[in-house]
């Protein structure tokens, strides 16, 4: 009781508190703001506030800014990177693509031109053939021809050969008829 | 510690310990270390005014780069100020409270750093534990939220708390009442003696477990194996010593945070 009067006392009316009582009063003495303290401390406080106030706050402000501003150039440039890789590689896509189309179209002319090449092939060998065929059949006649003139002829020339040892070994003339046509059958079998 | 032992007259070769004979001297250091223009500069005054030091020079030696990718200080120091802007000042008071950010952050700062003080070797002295400092902070949170509730209700604001329509008529006079004392003057009153006692306890508490460990190992000499219960008290002190950290932290954040919930109601009495 003592002590809240004297603190009610000193908020009042602080020179009525003597030395004394105060000295006297213990823990209550800590309830009053010393006046010193409280001068110092609102110089502090309105230092600090001032700082936080016109230094701080705006130079975190600026600094938050420029942080938003270079992450969102990041973000763009990241951004246009992946455009331009898209772009890049849908390029790179329809190359590929058309590499494939036209080796597909280099492969499908070599089969065609071999194709071609063997149809050819086949064809003038069989042509070559024919020729072969024709030009063998022709040179059996020609053999043959040429064979039984030359028979034609030998038989000519023994004709006359057996003409003369006849007429040599005096033979009449029947006998020499007989012997000319049995001969020429003979040769007539020949063929 | 040599700094309390000092405050008591007392003749070292008799007593154990130079035990203050009254519990303020561990708080009331009044004497002048030195004048400037007849304003005397105690230690407490001298503590006060390097709370504005060390809080401007940790802005500005973390802030005045401003580099878009933040070295180890810049980012505490942007953690710090935007914990309390986005944390403490838009997700209480709303879009408008980035206005009261500037009031709110510095409230926070210089709260922390003063109840600081407390676990820093070397001062072991917290200066929010003296009254002039917690009841500045709440005497200018009375002052912002007042002023907040009339330019935003005018004379309503006070008519709204005398008279508040959301009550049944009945009951209006005595909630009124109740409403005007509580919001006007235990609110102030509260915010002011809740920090104040947690570092007055945080600092006695300290001091005797700190200092009575330290009195009974100094003198193993004298009274033997009882200066092990000295090492027991030391050890307590440590353990306390971390306590302490986490309440300077929650003080300084819980005298922020009220404030802005009182700008807060103060802007939106229906809620």
């Amino acid at each position: 009781m003592y002590q809240a009067w004297n603190w009610i006392l000193a908020t009042a009316e602080p020179e009525l508190i003597s030395e004394e009582v105060a000295e006297e009063s213990g823990g209550a003495a800590l309830l009053l703001p010393a006046p010193e303290e409280l001068i110092a401390g609102i110089i502090a406080f309105a230092l600090i506030f001032i700082v936080v106030w016109k230094f701080a706050l705006p130079a975190i402000k600026e600094t938050l800014e420029a942080r938003q501003a270079a992450i969102k150039g990041e973000l763009n440039a990241a951004e246009q990177a992946k455009v331009d890789a898209t772009s890049l590689l849908d390029d790179y896509k329809a190359q590929v693509a058309g590499a494939k189309q036209e080796a597909a179209k280099i492969v499908a002319d070599a089969r065609e031109a071999g194709e071609a090449v063997k149809a050819d092939i086949v064809t003038r060998a069989e042509a070559e053939a024919e020729a072969i065929k024709v030009r063998a059949a022709d040179e059996v006649v020609a053999d043959r021809a040429r064979v039984a003139d030359e028979l034609r002829r030998q038989v000519a020339d023994l004709s006359i050969d057996v003409a003369q040892r006849v007429v040599a070994s005096t033979i009449d003339a029947d006998q020499q008829r007989e012997l000319v046509d049995r001969y020429i059958d003979e040769l007539g079998g020949v063929r | 510690m040599e700094l309390i032992l000092a405050t008591a007259e007392c003749d070292p070769a008799v007593d154990i310990i130079c035990a203050p004979s009254n519990v303020n001297e561990l708080f009331e250091f009044r004497e002048a270390m030195f004048s400037i223009g007849g304003f005397p500069i105690t230690r407490t005054v001298f503590l006060i005014l390097m709370i504005a030091v060390i809080v401007s020079g940790l802005l500005f030696f973390g802030l005045r780069k401003k580099s878009v990718l933040p070295g180890k200080l810049q980012t505490m120091v942007e953690g710090l100020v935007s914990f309390v802007k986005e944390g403490i000042a838009i997700d209480i008071i709303g879009p408008e409270g980035a206005k009261y950010a500037p009031w709110l952050i510095s409230v926070f700062l210089f709260a922390l750093v003063g109840n600081l003080y407390e676990v820093t070797p070397g001062v072991n002295f917290p200066v929010t534990s003296r009254m002039a400092l917690p009841v500045m902070l709440a005497a200018i949170t009375w002052v912002v939220f007042v002023v907040a509730g009339i330019k935003r209700q005018g004379i309503g604001y006070f008519t709204g708390i005398i008279w508040p329509k959301s009550v049944p008529l009945a009951l209006r006079p005595l909630v009124g009442l109740i409403e005007f004392v509580s919001t006007l003057f235990i609110r102030p009153l509260t915010l002011a003696v809740r920090l104040f006692a947690n570092l007055v306890a945080g600092h006695l508490m300290l001091t005797l477990l700190l200092v009575s460990g330290w009195v009974f190992m100094s003198n193993a000499g004298n009274i033997g194996f009882k200066a092990g219960i000295g090492v027991a008290w030391f050890v307590m002190g440590l353990g306390i010593f971390v306590f302490e950290i986490v309440v300077i932290m929650l003080q300084a954040y819980i005298i922020t945070l009220l404030s802005a919930v009182y700008v807060q109601t103060s802007l939106y009495p229906e809620h």
